[in-house]
């Protein structure tokens, strides 16, 4: 067997999969984003560099494994190692959580309010409860995925979770 | 005995299913019999229905054709991104960028890095239906308290007088806050159930005279003076938007 031959057509098909799969992805791509950056600007960038780099690293994707995973993977290695830190040196416009969605009074508005409702919910938890969240309840990672995806221990994962749940059920 | 944090890590657990035999067994025998520990399981559950719907619903907002004109075509070349110098921003190759995409990419591009509130609205008053404010309106107590929290955080006089306009009937105000800035919303709806947005923005904006303009279905006429932006806008004759915003600049 050629070896330099199998190789190329590994890369052939890693290519293949990995352009093929990208478009079925990017409504959750996006939410993973949205939910991350809570911007809707930085999320579209944010998915754009996601995909730019998935076409440039599809190499290193294995065929027949899960591209979604993978994909949320380089989403938040650009979002912790690029935006952020950029978003955070040039003082844009991070929504803080007190202030994304302050609805005074809402406690007596028995009807749902329905996409205020939505970016209340999300938008007010911080960032590491946001995350476990979306992987969990979001994407249906097992506690195990979750853990090995945002590099920590199951139990932060389970006390992440409990926390989320935790601030919306003291709210009501 | 554990604390309220470790309890409830117990708890979502069980909830998730990811609790051992033995563990679920014994927590499922303390909640037989304990009633404000099942109270806890059960606000802890509704709080991840919440969330599992709220993930959901994130879903439907997706802006997919955006999405998918910005991704790369074969063999098309980079551009660097304006806000992300070293992330390849959006490539405008011919076949890609069409109609309503390059009328917003080219909105970015004059309104440079930080991009316009209104169009920050405009994302968010997109998602409004008659099902939206469809819900019993607030007595005027309740209208007076929310328009004044509201007022305060943005700086202006906000009261049931100050906001009145004719045949629409207010349902409820609420603060965001865009770029830092705090973002007042106050909704209300015309007889036939339609919404209508005024929007107050304490971003410290020169005065400038009301404007009029289309953002595909929805009418806006804003305006700005003494620091603070102000936008009417919803899905009704720009004719209608535009008296509704004569009638509130002459009070703020």
């Amino acid at each position: 067997m050629n070896g330099v031959g199998s190789n190329a057509r590994m890369s052939e098909a890693s290519r293949r999969e990995v352009r093929a799969g990208l478009e079925p992805c990017l409504a959750r791509l996006w939410r993973y984003a949205l939910v991350t950056s809570r911007a809707r600007d930085a999320a579209e960038d944010l998915v754009q560099a996601t995909c730019l780099r998935a076409i440039e690293r599809a190499d290193q994707f294995v065929p027949g494994t899960r591209l979604d995973r993978w994909l949320f993977a380089i989403l938040r290695s650009i979002w912790l190692n690029d935006i952020r830190a950029r978003r955070i040196r040039e003082g844009a416009g991070f929504v803080d959580a007190e202030d994304a969605l302050a609805i005074d009074g809402a406690r007596e508005i028995e009807a749902n309010i329905f996409a205020a409702e939505v970016f209340r919910t999300i938008a007010q938890l911080p960032e590491a409860q946001r995350e476990a969240a979306l992987l969990v309840y979001g994407e249906g990672y097992s506690y195990a995925e979750a853990a090995s995806a945002l590099g920590i221990p199951i139990g932060t994962v389970m006390s992440r979770l409990a926390a989320a749940r935790s601030a919306l059920a003291d709210l009501k | 005995m554990l604390t309220m944090a470790e309890e409830d890590a117990e708890l979502v657990a069980l909830l998730d299913d990811q609790l051992d035999e033995d563990a679920k067994g014994r927590l499922l025998a303390r909640l037989a019999k304990d009633e404000a520990l099942r109270k806890r399981y059960e606000a802890l559950r509704d709080a991840g229905a919440q969330i599992a719907a709220s993930f959901e619903a994130l879903l439907e907002m997706a802006p997919l054709a955006r999405l998918r004109a910005a991704l790369p075509s074969e063999g098309a070349p980079r551009a660097a991104s304006r806000r992300f110098p070293g992330i390849a921003f959006r490539e405008l190759a011919a076949g890609i960028v069409v109609g309503l995409l390059a009328a917003t990419a080219a909105a970015w591009l004059v309104l440079g890095e930080r991009g316009d509130w209104r169009e920050a609205v405009v994302q968010y008053a997109e998602l409004y239906t008659k099902d939206t404010f469809a819900f019993p309106s607030p007595d005027a107590s309740l209208e007076a308290q929310q328009l004044s929290a509201v007022g305060t955080r943005v700086g202006t006089d906000l009261t049931p007088e100050s906001v009145r306009l004719p045949d629409m009937q207010f349902k409820v105000a609420f603060l965001l806050t865009y770029d830092g800035s705090a973002l007042g919303q106050i909704a209300f709806v015309d007889p036939r159930g339609d919404p209508v947005l005024f929007c107050v923005i304490a971003n410290g904006a020169a005065d400038s005279p009301t404007r009029s303009e289309r953002r595909g279905k929805l009418s806006l006429s804003s305006w700005s003076h003494a620091g603070r932006g102000y936008l009417v806008i919803g899905r009704l004759p720009d004719e209608r938007i535009a008296d509704f915003a004569r009638t509130l600049e002459k009070r703020f």
